[in-house]
């Protein structure tokens, strides 16, 4: 035990800093373009990247409460939402067909070897990241109803 | 590399950070940390003898762990180098491959990557295609890394062609495996090369892997005289979009490997002859605004494929370690406890029996998905979302001769029935305060996919499974959630303690605000034919996190599968004690 303790104990000397820079990760649109997520976030100035995948409820939960509220928050913050899927290729093919059936309005990307999911230490998803000027100022992992309120705040703080 | 070995790499880093800031140069300090980023996970067990369970021989460790900490460090803008240290102390959780055992570096890589040009020297992860032929891939909770070590290049020299050459030797836990894996893959995005406006995309992919193993060391081929020297296998994909339609197609053909015969349960390696295996995945979608539909077909042949002779016998490696290509079930992923229970496994792999043999397996998948609009009759307010899936799978129609060591599968033919299920789900929101979810699903499985008995042989059991969820939100971040299941299948003997007859099970989970939940849970098998097994699977115990942190602390008795609660889904292995997880990025 000694030695966990140990190791807790070094990583939280450096844990004291937030991981702020988005790793260089490629992924895919859902037109099997390559796009690097630098290039996302230098094309806007802030954006929420949400991990999520098909199978995974409170990731669909989350993501359909912030469709019903999208288009105010875009009005009032100039938000873009990308929602990356960490589905691999036994589920990738749904994303597509789930996501128009769903009629979610914001961009869709594929992470389908979890690069992306690695690079950021996503042990579970959803994962919710608000990344301002390509910089991540806010993190947090996992749903809970009424949660993208309090997102939108933050959103509103940063905007 | 021992524990004591490795720490000091992390301890060189931090205090060379340390040392710098004593130096008052503390901008340089903040330079190197902010390139610096990493993750720890931690999961710690303390079990319990379970009175109510079969006995489990702990090894007098009943207090275990699994943790990982990845770092990565940028530098001079188009680098960056990593490492992961993996640590199993005082031993690995339960069901875990026993390999992964003490405290060592696992893996560790560095790369440069620019506009047109991806190296990376070390381990890595890589998919071919839908990895039909080569994945390589992270799963912590199923103890599964299958990384190679060797070499990448992966070069893209315009927006429409990209190469990739790969060598590596797989990772086996802490080991290396000797076999050599070759791999080239090349992308065409027609598309993109002839400017057509017309299509979303049409792009053409070729790969190839070779398998190069050491037979010498497999005493089951020691005399073997035509034991291939480079097993060559090569995929071609290619994807259209049309906008509203869009097909995908992949076919892959197998080098000569190796295969079983099946002699009355036991698997003997068939050490003279060698075979060819392949397969057919076809993807086909309708989707505009409100709708999607997809279709998956799928045909395997003779498909698994392991980097060494030995591991490829399932019977002596029930992790699939070393496993070089990626062939999941393509059936619904549930998402609820007792979904979880009769999931399917496919049948890839060849065993050669006039009786008991399989070939591989052909079936397909259909997926819809619709929104039925707000303001209609059955839309409401807010619109119902509704969800279908149906899946059917078979053997491979084949015949088999024990003399002659052969077999002849049919292409396009349905052997015995191995699992097929239908699925529909309902979401509804019915105000701003009140949610719901309804989930139906009914099938019909081989015994043989989760008994292990030939699923040539084995029965077939029923099952029907409803769900019913409701979550109020009291606003500020409070909600309650609400949920019910009930399995009905039939009661039936098996050899352990596997999941049987009717199930019963509930969950309450209240979160207090964004941070913090809490939750109950049970799935009790009422119905089990043995007594002794009518168990109730009880759970409770709460997450708290807040930025990239998060922290969870369970106890109870837990069947393997995926668990969700507060908001986030795992997979679980079974066991009964406390659990406490640990997660955070920096």
């Amino acid at each position: 035990m000694k030695r966990f303790i140990y190791s807790f104990l070094l990583i939280f000397t450096i844990g004291v800093h937030a991981q702020e820079q988005l790793p260089n990760i490629n992924l895919k649109t859902l037109d099997n373009e390559t796009i690097s997520l630098r290039t996302v976030s230098n094309n806007h100035e802030l954006i929420v990247i949400s991990l999520w995948a098909t199978w995974c409820v409170p990731c669909k939960n989350e993501l359909d409460a912030i469709n019903d509220v999208y288009e105010d928050w875009q009005d009032e913050t100039d938000v873009a939402l990308y929602a990356i899927s960490i589905d691999d290729s036994r589920t990738v093919k749904r994303v597509k067909p789930l996501v128009n059936g769903k009629d979610w309005d914001f961009e869709i990307l594929l992470d389908t070897n979890n690069d992306l999911k690695r690079a950021l230490g996503a042990a579970t998803v959803p994962l919710t990241l608000v990344v301002k000027n390509g910089k991540i100022v806010f993190r947090h992992s996992g749903y809970t109803p009424g949660y993208e309120d309090e997102l939108f705040e933050i959103l509103q703080e940063h905007s | 590399m021992s524990f004591f070995r490795s720490i000091p790499l992390v301890a060189i880093i931090i205090a060379s950070v340390n040392l710098v800031a004593q130096e008052d140069q503390k901008n340089f300090t903040q330079d190197v940390l902010s390139h610096l980023s990493g993750s720890l996970e931690s999961n710690l067990q303390w079990y319990n003898n379970d009175p109510e369970f079969l006995e489990v021989d702990y090894e007098d460790e009943y207090l275990r762990s699994n943790s990982y900490l990845r770092l990565d460090y940028e530098f001079l803008n188009n680098f960056t180098a990593g490492l992961q240290l993996e640590s199993y102390e005082p031993m690995a959780l339960l069901n875990y491959y026993k390999g992964y055992e003490g405290t060592d570096l696992a893996t560790y890589y560095v790369n440069y990557k620019n506009e047109s040009l991806d190296i990376t020297a070390g381990y890595f992860y890589e998919q071919f295609g839908s990895g039909l032929l080569l994945r390589t891939y992270e799963e912590r909770q199923l103890g599964w890394n299958n990384a190679l070590r060797g070499g990448r290049v992966i070069y893209t020299p315009n927006s429409y062609l990209s190469a990739t050459v790969l060598y590596g030797q797989m990772r086996n836990a802490f080991e290396i495996s000797d076999t050599n894996l070759y791999g080239v893959n090349t992308n065409f995005d027609i598309t993109n090369a002839f400017k057509i406006e017309s299509l979303s995309n049409l792009s053409l992919g070729l790969s190839y892997v070779g398998k190069q193993e050491d037979f010498s060391k497999n005493p089951d081929f020691i005399n073997s005289p035509n034991t291939p020297n480079l097993i060559s296998s090569y995929a071609i994909n290619l994807d259209a979009d049309f906008g509203k339609f869009y097909t995908s197609m992949e076919y892959t053909i197998k080098g000569e490997d190796v295969a079983y015969q099946d002699l009355g349960g036991f698997l003997k390696s068939v050490s003279d002859q060698f075979y060819k295996g392949n397969a057919l995945l076809v993807d086909l979608g309708y989707t505009k605004k409100g709708i999607g539909i997809n279709t998956t077909f799928r045909r395997i042949e003779n498909m698994s494929f392991f980097a060494e002779s030995d591991f490829s016998n399932p019977k002596q490696n029930q992790f699939n370690m070393l496993s070089v290509n990626y062939i999941p079930a393509l059936t619904k992923q549930q998402d609820f406890a007792l979904g979880n229970i009769y999931v399917y496994q496919p049948q890839a792999r060849l065993s050669i029996s006039e009786i008991a043999g399989q070939a591989g397996e052909i079936g397909s998948q259909i997926d819809a998905f619709y929104t039925i609009k707000k303001g209609t009759a059955l839309g409401g307010k807010y619109g119902t979302k509704l969800t279908a899936n149906f899946s059917y799978w078979a053997l491979l129609d084949a015949k088999f001769s024990d003399q002659e060591q052969t077999y002849d599968a049919e292409f396009l033919k349905f052997g015995k029935k191995l699992f097929k299920d239908f699925n529909i789900e309902m979401r509804k929101k019915w105000s701003k305060t009140w949610n719901s979810i309804f989930t139906f699903q009914n099938g019909t499985t081989n015994k043989g996919v989760f008994t292990g008995e030939p699923v040539a042989l084995a029965k077939e059991v029923d099952f029907t499974i409803a769900v019913a969820e409701a979550t109020y939100k009291f606003g500020k971040g409070k909600s309650i959630r609400l949920e019910a299941q009930h399995l009905w299948s039939e009661s039936f003997l098996v050899a352990s303690n596997i999941a049987n007859g009717n199930w019963a099970g509930g969950t309450i989970e209240v979160n207090l605000n964004r941070n913090l939940s809490l939750y109950v849970n049970d799935i009790y098998n009422y119905d089990n034919y043995v007594e002794d097994y009518q168990i109730h699977y009880y759970n409770f115990g709460g997450s708290y996190s807040k930025g990239a942190t998060r922290i969870a602390l369970n106890y109870g008795r837990q069947r393997g599968g995926l668990l969700c609660v507060g908001g986030v889904c795992r997979f679980v292995p079974e066991n009964t004690g406390l659990s406490l997880n640990l997660t955070t990025a920096f």
